[in-house]
C-alpha cells in the first residue's frame, strides 16, 4: 500500500501496513458509552458490543465500520505538491463588490483565521474563492473545498477544473470512492471524515444545508480534517441564528454581500394562498398559474414532502398530457440523469423536494413552491426562489402558500 | 425490551404491533418486506415447489448422498432480505442481529434437537467482521462441533451456482465426538444451493449422527 494514501488521512485497518505509520485506537470504550475517533459520536455500549468484548461504531458504518477490532493508521500530511506556474486560468472579472470580498477572504486565509462569508445566492461565491485560492496554492497549503450536497460538488467540480486546469484537483463523493492525493480535493462534507489534520484550508460551501447544519458527526470531522495550524471558511446564503450566535461568540470574520453578481435584485416573491393544494383536481388558482407557464418557461416545483411528489405528478399528467415532467427526491435512483435532463431543457416541470434548493444552477426558470408554509421551507424558501434568477433574467416568481405567510415573508426580506 | 423498530429508529406503538402478532421488532413498513412461505414447500429445501414432495434440486440430492437434509426456511430471500444480509453481515451492523434474535431462538427451541451445531466462520472473519452471523441470531447452548479446514477460503456468496456446487468439503469435526443415536440440528444463514449443509451434514453423518436437520434464516 503507497504511504501517499495516508498522508493526512485516517484509515482503518484491522491489518496493518507495511511501513510505519502513526496509529490510534479507533474507538474509546467508557464506562456506559463507546466514543468513535473517526466520527466522535458516543454510542451506549449495549448498542455497539460485538462478541468476545469488541466494540464496533454504528453511526458511521456506511463509510467502512469501525471497530476495536482495528486501529486508525495515520501519517502527517507533508505537503508535496508541485505548484504550477500558472495557477489561475479564469479569466473573468470580479464585480468591485466581489472584489472587496475576495480580498477579505484572501487576508483572513492567510491569517488562518475563520471567516463567514455570507452572500446572497448568486452572489458569485466560487469566483470570489479564486484569489484567496491561488495565494493558498502558491503557498504550497493542501486545500479542501466541502459541501454537505453532492449536487453542487458536482457541479463545482468542472467549474474549479476549467478555472484551475493546471491544478491536480479530486472529486471524492459517496459514489466515487478512488482517492487520489491532490493539493486540491473537492468533496462532500461526509467524506472529511476519513481525513486527519489534512488541510490548511478548508472551504465549508453551504454550511446551513441539510445534512451538515447540526449534525454533530459532521462538525466534528471538519474540525478533525484541518490541520491544527489550518484556517475554515464557511460560505452560505442564509446563515441560520445558531451559525450567527456561534459566529458572534467566537468572533469569526464576517462578511456580507447582499448584491448579485450581475446586479439585478433578487426575484419578487409572490404569495398566494389556497386552502389545500394537496387536493385532486388542483386548486383552480394553481390550474391557471401553470396554463400561463405552458410552453412558456420551465418550471421547478418544490413539494413538502417525498410523498407529495407521486399523486402532484399524478394530477399534473391528468391536467397538461403534453408536458414533459418528472419528480425527483433524495433516494431517486435517476436523480442525476433527471437533473440534467432539467439542464438540457429536456424536461419542461421537474417536481421535487428540496434536494434541488441548493447548488443547481438552471437559467431562466420560473419556481413554485407548494406549502411552502410547512416547517422545512422556513429556511430555504429563499434559496430556492434565488434559483429562478440565477444566471440570466429574474423571473417572476409565485408561491402557494396555505395560510403562515409571515414567517417566509421575514426570510425573504432578511435575504434581499 | 425494544420499543422502537431496529431497521428505521421510529417509536413503535406497542398496542399496535401486539396486534400485528409479528415477534419482528420493526414498524409495519419495515415488515412488509419480511415474507414467510407458504404451502405448498419442499420437504427437503423448505422451499415453495410445485413438485411434491422433493423439488428438482432435493431430488438431485438425495440421488448424490441417498439421503436428503429436512430444512425449514423461516423466511424468503428476497430483496428485502438481500439488502438486510448486506447491512448486518457485510456491511457489519451487528446490532441488526436484534431482528431476528427472538423468532430465530424461538424456532431453534422448537426443533427439539439435542445438539445444536452451528455453521462455523474462518478465523480471519472473526478477525475482521468480529462475529458469526448465525450466533448473533441464536441465544442459546450450542456446541461447536465443527471447523473450517484452512484454505484459501472463497465467500460462497461471491460464487456462481456451478461454482457453488463443486466446491470441496471444507469442514472438518472440531474434536473426535461419538454422536451414535443423536439428533442434530444444523444452523446457517442462507440456503442458496444447499451445498454447504451438505457438505455438514455429512461431516456429522459419518460421526454417527442419527438424524440431522437444518434451519436457515432464509432461502
Amino acid at each position: 500500500m503507497q504511504t501517499q494514501l495516508f498522508w493526512g488521512r485516517q484509515l482503518f485497518l484491522t491489518t496493518p501496513p507495511a511501513f510505519t505509520t502513526q496509529m490510534r485506537p479507533a474507538l474509546k470504550v467508557g464506562v456506559l458509552k463507546v466514543h468513535c475517533q473517526r466520527c466522535g459520536q458516543a454510542t451506549w455500549r449495549w448498542q455497539a458490543a460485538l462478541p468476545r468484548h469488541q466494540y464496533y461504531c454504528p453511526q458511521c458504518l456506511n463509510l467502512g465500520r469501525m471497530s476495536t477490532l482495528g486501529q486508525l493508521y495515520h501519517l502527517p500530511e507533508p505537503n508535496q505538491f508541485s505548484v504550477p506556474n500558472q495557477l489561475l486560468t479564469w479569466t473573468g472579472q470580479l464585480s468591485p463588490l466581489q472584489a472587496q470580498v475576495a480580498k477579505r477572504i484572501k487576508q483572513t486565509m492567510q491569517s488562518r483565521q475563520t471567516h463567514l462569508v455570507w452572500a446572497v445566492t448568486g452572489a458569485g461565491k466560487t469566483e470570489m474563492l479564486y484569489p484567496a485560492l491561488v495565494a493558498a496554492l502558491e503557498r504550497g497549503e493542501r486545500v479542501a473545498i466541502a459541501s454537505p450536497r453532492i449536487d453542487v460538488v458536482l457541479e463545482l467540480a468542472p467549474r474549479l477544473q476549467a478555472a484551475f486546469s493546471q491544478v491536480e484537483q479530486v472529486v471524492l463523493t459517496g459514489q466515487t470512492p478512488q482517492y487520489r492525493y491532490c493539493q486540491l480535493t473537492l468533496c462532500t462534507t461526509h467524506q472529511l471524515l476519513r481525513f486527519y489534520h489534512a488541510f490548511d484550508q478548508l472551504i465549508v460551501d453551504e454550511v446551513d444545508a441539510f445534512p451538515y447544519a447540526g449534525n454533530q458527526a459532521l462538525l466534528y470531522a471538519t474540525k478533525q480534517a484541518i490541520k491544527p495550524t489550518g484556517a475554515c471558511t464557511y460560505l452560505t446564503a442564509t446563515p441560520g441564528p445558531v451559525l450567527q450566535r456561534q459566529a458572534r461568540r467566537e468572533h469569526w470574520q464576517v462578511s456580507y454581500l447582499p448584491r448579485r453578481f450581475h446586479g439585478q435584485p433578487l426575484p419578487e416573491i409572490e404569495f398566494q394562498k389556497i386552502d389545500n393544494w394537496r387536493v385532486r383536481p388542483l386548486a383552480p388558482h394553481l390550474q391557471q398559474w401553470l396554463r400561463q407557464r405552458l410552453g412558456r418557461r420551465e418550471c421547478l416545483i418544490f413539494v413538502p414532502k417525498i410523498a407529495d411528489i407521486n399523486p402532484l405528478l399524478q394530477s399534473l399528467r391528468s391536467l397538461f398530457p403534453m408536458v414533459r415532467q418528472a419528480g425527483v427526491y433524495a433516494a431517486d435512483p435517476e436523480r442525476t440523469t433527471k437533473v440534467q435532463l432539467m439542464r438540457q431543457h429536456q424536461l419542461d416541470w421537474l417536481v421535487t423536494t428540496t434536494i434541488l434548493e441548493r447548488g443547481v444552477t438552471l437559467p431562466g426558470i420560473d419556481v413554485l413552491v407548494l406549502g411552502a408554509d410547512e416547517g422545512i421551507f422556513f429556511d430555504c424558501g429563499v434559496s430556492a426562489n434565488c434559483r429562478a434568477g440565477r444566471s440570466e433574467c429574474a423571473m417572476s416568481n409565485w408561491n402557494g402558500v396555505n395560510g403562515g405567510q409571515a414567517s417566509i415573508g421575514n426570510d425573504s426580506s432578511r435575504a434581499k | 425490551m425494544l420499543s422502537r423498530c431496529v431497521q428505521c429508529q421510529r417509536e413503535l406503538n406497542l398496542a399496535t404491533w401486539w396486534g400485528q402478532r409479528s415477534l419482528l421488532p420493526l414498524c409495519s413498513t419495515c415488515r412488509e418486506g419480511v415474507l414467510t412461505y407458504g404451502v405448498p414447500t419442499c420437504q427437503g429445501c423448505g422451499r415453495t415447489s410445485s413438485r411434491q414432495p422433493l423439488c428438482m434440486d432435493c431430488q438431485a440430492w438425495r440421488a448424490q448422498y441417498g439421503w436428503v437434509l429436512p430444512n425449514r426456511c423461516l423466511y424468503q430471500y428476497n430483496d428485502w432480505m438481500r439488502s438486510y444480509m448486506e447491512q448486518y453481515k457485510f456491511k457489519g451492523d451487528y446490532y441488526q442481529r436484534r431482528i431476528f434474535m427472538t423468532v430465530y431462538t424461538k424456532a431453534v427451541r422448537k426443533c427439539h434437537a439435542q445438539i445444536i451445531v452451528p455453521i462455523p466462520v474462518t478465523e480471519a472473519t472473526w478477525q475482521t467482521r468480529g462475529f458469526n452471523q448465525v450466533l448473533g441470531w441464536y441465544q442459546g447452548n450450542y456446541q461447536a462441533l465443527l471447523r473450517l479446514k484452512m484454505r484459501d477460503k472463497v465467500a460462497q456468496s461471491s460464487k456462481t451456482r456451478q461454482q457453488r456446487l463443486a466446491t470441496p468439503q471444507p469442514f472438518e469435526l472440531n474434536r473426535t465426538v461419538d454422536l451414535t443415536g443423536k439428533r442434530i440440528l444444523l444452523l446457517d444463514d442462507i440456503y442458496t444451493t444447499g451445498r454447504t449443509l451438505y457438505h455438514a451434514a455429512q461431516c456429522l453423518r459419518t460421526a454417527g449422527a442419527r438424524e440431522i436437520l437444518s434451519l436457515t434464516l432464509a432461502g
